[in-house]
């Protein structure tokens, strides 16, 4: 019995000892910052205790923003979700095998480009003077005078949709290509046409992947800082950018975590869904 | 509500279909009948389900011209064909309730809600299902997907039927049962029915007509009972049932008939067009007689293999010809390995082939059992 127990002692002793290092690491690197900066939102800096005034200093300050951002995310997710299925559509459906093997091709290529480096090259483009309106201007649809910047929430908006549209359509391609091609000729020969089979038979069947894909994508979005401060740093602006002013021009720690909080429980929301799905998959998230 | 019958016949015209420069079907030309049900028979990759697909519209033809009844639909697309097909995996949409399933191409079709219903229940009524219309094809065993399958292709009450391998995920059993219903379904509503598929007893089972395919072409075309009993060469003979291709020698021919030697025997075969000289005969398994002994007459063998199957035994004979592959009704009587036989051959399972190809594209080799 003595034996028995000792050896399941070990076991546990073991057992605990093979997944420290994994704990640890998640704990110092990940638990403890996010912790820290949860309890800083709610601490009163200089007189000690729990508060809830840098949450109403931020909302003072930057209700707008946090609408803003809410805004921009939201719709920049919508948008996303709609390119990644046309890609992905017309990756599995399209009959233009030409045109099918050059979308393969380009789709991707915003995948590999830093998000700053997006920013910069949309600044080059979106601006009064950038390159579209030299293009619209140079093909006559436009006058100088008639052109405006989209160096606005506009800009970040078609930033974060090319930047981000790849990654989605990547992984909605990806599922749509291991759905069982027999189902969708089937669905052919049983009279729809390529849009009808794309909505009824194609998306429901790879959901799960669109939901788990524009989620991470949203996350992504949320934390961000380039490219809001690069092509739009006037008000109304996105969160991010207001926690770096509120750390580098006044270092108000508390506001900015504060603002962070307001970012997780956004975030926060998105996660839970996403966990839903893994969940309801039956599988991990 | 009762389904009715739009069957229309299916004519090729020296259909080609071309990968580049692979040439899956090549100057294809058959007719199939209205109400008939032919079967596409053939070893993997000689081009049958490509043609179906044909049929079907998911291919397109690089040369030739296809007839749906008058209609050429040569370059109609499969949405504006009127045919139905049952897939190898069925394809049932997996986020759909079997109503759903069976009731979408008459939603597509814009059939109103009430009529899509009826026809819907009508369908799997035809086939046995009717309880189980709120089911997820899930929740459904694969027997039961397969008659979804066939009531959805069945429910648009199609001018052409088609069944790409629609037995191969089922086990023995139920494929037997199966295949005698969709055989059922077929004649009562007298569909015009394309069957493809490599099981040559299924062919022969379903089959008003079987098409033989061989490297992209017709190999040979007949009754069930043509092509068992009078194979055009020996890659036919060998693919519908079993066949000892042997060669003997053609001695003369008088009209209907020729006398040929084989080994040490002489029968008088239907001529088939055989000159004098060399030829190649199929002999059926069933249709070679074993007696006990070596003193009886017929050609000497020696029994080199015995297998029992319950219904009848299976015996590999040595023989002054080569190796002969035998199936025997017998079972009472045994022969053992190492015993002396005398093997005669019946008139009926005995045919002169043409042997023009001598390759047999992979189908199976009797004497290899």
């Amino acid at each position: 019995m003595m034996t028995l127990h000792r050896s399941l002692r070990d076991e546990r002793v073991w057992s605990f000892a093979l997944v420290a290092p994994a704990l640890l690491t998640v704990g110092l690197l990940f638990i403890y910052p996010l912790g820290f900066s949860a309890v800083s939102a709610f601490s009163a800096e200089e007189e000690g205790g729990w508060t809830f005034a840098n949450f109403i200093k931020a909302f003072d300050l930057y209700s707008n923003d946090i609408l803003f951002t809410v805004v921009i995310v939201s719709l920049s997710t919508v948008l996303i979700g709609v390119f990644a299925i046309a890609i992905g559509g017309y990756l599995t459906l399209g009959e233009n095998l030409y045109a099918v093997a050059i979308l393969k091709w380009l789709y991707r290529w915003p995948l590999f480009i830093p998000f700053i480096v997006a920013a910069q090259l949309m600044r080059t483009f979106l601006a009064k003077n950038g390159l579209m309106n030299n293009l619209i201007v140079g093909s006559g649809l436009l006058e100088p005078l008639q052109t405006q910047s989209f160096l606005d929430w506009r800009g970040i908006v078609i930033t974060f949709v090319w930047k981000q549209t790849p990654f989605v359509a990547l992984l909605v391609a990806g599922a749509m290509a291991s759905l069982d091609r027999s189902m969708i000729e089937s669905a052919r020969n049983l009279g729809a046409g390529r849009l009808r089979i794309l909505i009824e038979i194609i998306l429901p069947q790879v959901r799960p992947t669109i939901v788990v894909a524009l989620i991470l994508s949203f996350v992504v979005m949320m934390s961000v800082l380039s490219v809001p401060i690069m092509i739009n740093a006037q008000t109304p602006t996105m969160l991010t950018v207001d926690m770096a002013f509120r750390i580098n021009a006044y270092g108000d720690y508390g506001v900015a975590n504060a603002l962070g909080f307001i970012s997780y429980l956004m975030t926060g929301v998105v996660a839970w869904i996403y966990l839903r799905h893994g969940v309801r998959q039956g599988g991990s998230p | 509500m009762t389904m009715t019958s739009h069957a229309a016949s299916v004519r090729f015209e020296n259909v080609t279909k071309a990968y580049g420069a692979v040439v899956a079907v090549d100057r294809v030309s058959f007719t199939i009948e209205p109400g008939q049900l032919v079967t596409l028979l053939g070893p993997s990759g000689c081009g049958k389900t490509t043609t179906l697909r044909l049929i079907a519209g998911l291919e397109m033809a690089t040369d030739g011209k296809i007839y749906i009844g008058e209609n050429d639909v040569t370059k109609l697309p499969v949405t504006d064909r009127d045919v139905s097909m049952v897939f190898q995996s069925y394809a049932l949409f997996p986020h759909m309730s079997v109503n759903e399933n069976v009731g979408y191409g008459l939603k597509v079709s814009g059939v109103k809600k009430r009529e899509a219903q009826e026809r819907s229940q009508e369908a799997l009524r035809l086939v046995g299902l009717s309880d189980l219309g709120e089911r997820m094809p899930a929740a459904l065993s694969g027997g039961q997907q397969q008659r979804v399958a066939v009531a959805r292709a069945l429910v648009l009450e199609p001018q052409v039927l088609l069944f790409d391998e629609p037995l191969s995920n089922l086990d023995a059993k139920l494929r037997r049962r199966v295949r005698e219903e969709v055989r059922e379904i077929q004649q009562n509503l007298g569909l015009t029915t394309v069957y493809v598929t490599h099981d040559q007893e299924e062919a022969l089972a379903v089959s008003d007509r079987i098409v033989v395919m061989k490297n992209a072409a017709i190999a040979q075309e007949g009754t069930p009972r043509e092509l068992y009993d009078n194979p055009a060469d020996s890659f036919v003979a060998d693919f519908i049932g079993d066949a000892n291709i042997v060669e003997g020698t053609v001695l003369g021919s008088g009209g209907e008939t020729a006398n040929v030697r084989i080994g040490s025997l002489e029968l008088e075969l239907p001529c088939r067009s055989a000159a004098a000289g060399p030829a190649k005969i199929a002999i059926r398994p069933e249709a070679i007689r074993l007696s006990a002994g070596d003193h009886g007459a017929g050609m000497r063998g020696t029994v080199r293999k015995a297998t029992y199957l319950g219904n009848h035994l299976e015996y590999t004979i040595e023989t002054e010809i080569g190796q002969l592959f035998v199936s025997d009704p017998h079972v009472e009587s045994p022969a053992a390995p190492g015993d002396a036989v005398a093997v005669q051959f019946e008139r009926r399972g005995v045919t002169l082939i043409s042997d023009q190809t001598g390759d047999t594209n992979g189908a199976p080799e009797p004497s290899a059992r």
